[in-house]
């Protein structure tokens, strides 16, 4: 029963109104099984007993009949009739007698079976009696009774002597066997009584019949018992409507009379449809009242089921607050309330594992994951109402710093209060702060557009600017930010918090204290497979060494070359430094990109010297390469292989490469300056080291960030910069170095200010070797100082 | 003439001894050659000597029969009927050579019944269907019953010209038998078709 319902409530009715039903068919099935085999046997056992009655009543019927003829033919007057031999007087006398006893007819018959009167129809005087062997058994038996078919109708004959008291004669009376004898055996048995002919050519006719039925039907069911082989006497045969037995009567007869008894069922079947359908009516009804009752029942215990149910999936989307109301003090209620105790106890458990999930324990504030899911949900709706979200990063500066000095509890507290100062600042109750580990917070501000966002990294680093107590000390904390929005920025929380990432980092280089994403930031999946080709590009030779050549103030002699690398990328072309350069950094390749430069810069050096171009290299070297403890031997090791005197080359070294780890860049540049190398300060200008930590390290010159050298000429700070960084360097003892120097006004103020060494497009770009070579020749052949500083000189 | 030839040739095959007496015997069987008792045969003479005048009989009703049961008497007997019983009796005739009727009466009906036709009269008695009396009236002067061997015997059976034998039981005419004037004594056999004993009245109770 596939079609089962699956709620407890169908299967309770359908079990309840199905066991009703079935019972009930049951029932109905068993009482009519019951009353029609009941029937069946009643109808038999009528069958049976009427059968006796029957053939008892027509035998006494026949004996009455016999005895009145006795009688009659007795009478003196009626034998003075018969012996009268007035054929007319003795008619009468036999029409009167006849009367008497109610014959149909009456015949008289001689000795010899020669009829002298009859009253029937057909005249049979001087003929043969018709039933010559029913008067062979009265001569034999002194009387005799038989059916006899005669005259075209079937009559119970009785044959009587007429006495003188000598037998002189037969009486026959007859008495017409028809429809009113057979209705009047049917009363006294309560069968329905036919009576049948067989004429001596075998045709079945009927004689008389108690039924209403067609006069076909008992001949057709006599004969069909006949066929069948259903013996005459006290088999019971069940026919059409009911039982039935046949009966031959009377084989000494002329014509074979049969009689078929019937008993119908009809009427004992129609009480019991009367009683089937009283039944069904019952079943009916109780199947009715037991569906209605099991609805109320089940709907009592399937109801409470159903808010259970509604509860349980309320609280598997989440939702915890929702009270499970049933007031039942059956095992529902108990269930009931059993479950009231679990969501009770699952909403605390939930609240506690949400806490450890999704909060950052040292601040309060929800951690990464609570941020992320937040995020998305936000994202959806953002997405759908077509609303901006912006997300901010910030990461505290220098934190490592503070940790490293004054310990990791300050560092906790420093945190805890950079929360609460960054709580100050959320626009709305919409908006919401993270802490996504170590120094990093995120802003998460939905509806918040980009200029939006803007303002609140502006009001971020505000909040900062006052420093803060911890512990009873004051301490100065600033941040970066990066600042991204949905969707004009990524349309998916890792794209956008990657990207803040990049602006994080873009906005610690460039100082600016926060950076909106732009696109250059990134070029993601370039960058990845750029990374993965640059180690072939390293060891395929699609890497090439440029020289830009730095001259000496205020001569112009040129004095040094910059190593600048170019990658011949064989798909890309040419790809700029600043699209793989960082990122090699990030991945350790920047080592190996050193190795090369040093090695192929030495053997160039190597290669310029013995042709008599006597220029000194300088290499960039990156923060990793200052943290390797080989770094050093490295360096030797390419000098000694070029064949190259230490003295040639220059290490330049950022100052934020050097303030990474200052105790190791210390010792590594402390190293190699024991090689005899000399080494420079770039980028000076960006960083926040300190002149003492300076004043420490073994360099020989300080190169000023070309950011204030691009713009000297009409920024008058860049220009006081540039001017007193001059001045601090030789003040220091240490050779100053301008690049960016793109303009003869530049070159000439820098000349002006005492500046040792320019480096910039307007004395040259970067050169292949070949073409530096030439360069050299030219300058050092014509001995032609550029124009600037010629008109410096003059 | 033809019926008297028919007879005769039976006659003929039942056969006569040659003696001299005139004596006739005749015996009556029945179809089954069973004798047949209380037959009444009769002899016809060619020159029948007239008959002696007939002298009255009785036939009683004793103990709800008829004394004698069969009895013969020539034509023109007037029998009377005595009723012994102490009951009364109904006694009739249906036959053909006498239809009367006693009504119910004790003692000696007042006038005799005359039977003056010859046949059998089959008595009953209305009240009584067990009762009955057979009395055969003969024109002949000669005529007896034969006894319980079916036999009768003719002293002076010389002049015999015919023999006849009724019963009570046969149907139709009485058998007859022609003997040869002057034929010597002798024995003759008459068979008579009876019928069945069923048309008899039924037992006395």
């Amino acid at each position: 029963m596939s079609a089962l319902p699956q709620s407890l409530a169908g299967r309770l009715l359908t079990l309840q109104g199905g066991l009703t039903l079935l019972l009930g068919i049951a029932v109905v099935g068993a009482i009519h099984v019951f009353a029609h085999a009941n029937a069946r046997a009643q109808a038999a056992k009528e069958l049976a007993t009427g059968t006796r009655v029957f053939e008892h009543v027509l035998a006494s019927k026949g004996e009455r009949l016999r005895q009145a003829a006795e009688v009659l033919a007795a009478d003196f007057g009626f034998r003075g009739a018969v012996v009268s031999n007035d054929r007319a007087t003795l008619q009468s006398a036999l029409v009167n007698h006849g009367h008497r006893i109610g014959a149909d007819v009456m015949m008289m018959t001689d000795l010899k079976g020669r009829v002298s009167v009859t009253t029937a129809q057909t005249p049979l005087t001087e003929q043969a009696f018709p039933a010559p062997r029913l008067l062979a058994r009265a001569q034999a038996a002194g009387a005799a009774t038989g059916i006899v078919a005669h005259d075209g109708q079937v009559h119970e004959m009785v044959l009587v002597p007429v006495r003188a008291p000598n037998v002189i004669g037969w009486v026959a009376m007859g008495f017409h066997v028809d429809d009113a004898l057979a209705q009047e055996l049917s009363g006294l048995t309560g069968l329905e009584v036919s009576f049948l002919v067989r004429h001596t050519d075998g045709a079945l006719t009927l004689a008389g019949s108690s039924g209403t039925t067609d006069a076909a039907t008992p001949v057709d069911e006599l004969r069909e018992m006949i066929a069948r082989g259903h013996a005459a006497g006290t088999e019971v045969i069940p026919v059409a409507d009911g039982l039935a037995t046949w009966r031959a009567l009377d084989a000494s007869a002329e014509a074979q009379t049969l009689i078929v008894l019937r008993r119908p069922l009809t009427e004992a079947l129609r009480t019991a449809a009367t009683l089937r359908w009283t039944l069904f009516a019952l079943i009916g009804l109780s199947t009715v009242l037991s569906l209605v009752g099991g609805t109320l029942i089940a709907r009592g215990v399937t109801d409470p089921l159903r808010r259970l149910g509604g509860a349980a999936r309320a609280i598997s989307r989440g939702e915890y607050a929702t009270r499970v109301e049933v007031r039942s003090g059956d095992e529902v209620g108990a269930l009931a309330r059993a479950f009231e105790h679990m969501r009770e106890a699952i909403a605390a458990r939930e609240s506690t594992i949400m806490d450890l999930a999704y909060r950052d324990t040292l601040t309060g504030l929800p951690n990464r994951a609570l941020l992320q899911e937040r995020f998305q949900q936000v994202l959806g709706e953002a997405h759908a109402a077509g609303t901006p979200v912006s997300l901010l990063l910030l990461d505290l500066d220098d934190f490592q710093l503070v940790n490293g000095t004054l310990g990791h509890q300050t560092g906790d507290l420093l945190l805890k209060g950079v929360a609460r100062r960054l709580q100050g600042i959320l626009p709305d109750r919409a908006a919401l702060l993270a802490r996504l580990g170590g120094d990093e917070f995120a802003l998460m501000l939905p509806g918040v557009d980009v200029a939006g966002a803007g303002a609140v990294a502006e009001a971020a680093r505000h909040a900062l600017e006052i420093p803060l107590d911890v512990a009873g000390q004051t301490i100065d904390v600033a941040g970066s930010l990066g600042v991204v929005t949905f969707p004009v920025h990524g349309d998916d929380f890792q794209t956008l918090l990657s990207r803040a990432d990049l602006c994080v980092g873009v906005a610690k280089r460039t100082r600016a204290g926060y950076a909106i994403y732009e696109p250059g930031y990134d070029q993601s999946p370039e960058r990845l497979t750029l990374l993965g080709e640059l180690r072939a590009a390293i060891e395929g030779g699609q890497l090439e060494l440029y020289y830009q050549p730095k001259i000496a103030l205020p001569g112009g002699q040129p004095v040094q070359v910059e190593a600048l690398v170019r990658w011949h990328h064989p798909v890309r072309g040419f790809v700029p430094p600043d699209q793989f350069i960082p990122f090699a950094e990030q991945t350790g390749s920047i080592r190996a990109i050193t190795r090369w430069v040093l090695a192929t810069g030495c053997a160039q050096l190597a290669r310029w010297r013995a042709r008599g171009v006597y220029l000194n290299l300088c290499v960039n070297v990156s923060a990793r390469d200052l943290v390797d403890d080989g770094f050093p031997a490295l360096v030797a090791e390419m000098l000694a292989q070029a064949g190259v005197a230490p003295g040639g080359l220059w290490l330049e070294i950022t100052e934020s490469a050097i303030m990474d780890d200052p105790l190791q860049a210390e010792q590594t540049l402390k190293r190699l300056d024991e090689l005899g190398v000399h080494l420079s300060i770039d980028d000076f200008g960006t960083g926040y080291s300190s002149l003492a930590y300076l004043k420490r390290l073994p360099v020989d010159e300080l190169k000023i960030d070309k950011t204030f050298v691009l713009n000297m000429d009409r920024d008058q700070d860049d220009a006081a910069i540039v001017r007193s960084t001059i001045d601090l360097g030789h003040h220091m003892g240490l050779a100053v170095v301008a690049e960016g120097v793109d303009h003869a006004e530049t070159l000439a103020l820098l000349a002006q200010w005492g500046c040792d060494i320019a480096q910039g497009y307007y004395i040259s770009r970067p050169l292949r070797a070949d073409a530096l070579e030439a360069w050299f020749a030219e300058r050092t052949l014509s001995n032609s100082p550029p124009a600037a500083l010629r008109r410096a000189h003059a | 003439m033809s019926r008297r030839a028919l007879v005769f040739a039976i006659a003929l095959v039942a056969g006569f001894d040659d003696a001299a007496a005139a004596a006739l015997e005749v015996t009556v069987v029945d179809q089954d050659g069973r004798p047949v008792p209380d037959a009444v045969v009769l002899l016809r003479a060619p020159a029948a000597a007239p008959p002696t005048a007939p002298v009255p009989g009785i036939i009683d009703q004793i103990d709800k029969r008829f004394v004698p049961a069969v009895s013969a008497v020539p034509v023109g007997t007037s029998m009377s009927f005595p009723n012994r019983d102490d009951i009364k009796h109904h006694v009739y005739s249906f036959s053909p050579p006498k239809v009367f009727e006693l009504k119910l009466y004790h003692g000696v009906p007042a006038a005799p019944v005359v039977f003056d036709r010859p046949g059998l009269v089959t008595l009953g008695c209305n009240i009584h269907d067990g009762m009955v009396a057979y009395l055969y009236v003969v024109d002949a002067a000669t005529f007896a019953l034969t006894d319980a061997r079916g036999s009768v015997r003719f002293a002076d059976g010389t002049e015999t010209a015919s023999v006849e034998a009724w019963h009570h039981q046969m149907d139709g005419e009485p058998v007859r038998a022609t003997v040869a004037p002057g034929h010597p004594e002798g024995s003759l056999t008459l068979v008579l078709p009876l019928l069945a004993a069923a048309v008899l009245p039924p037992p006395l109770e």
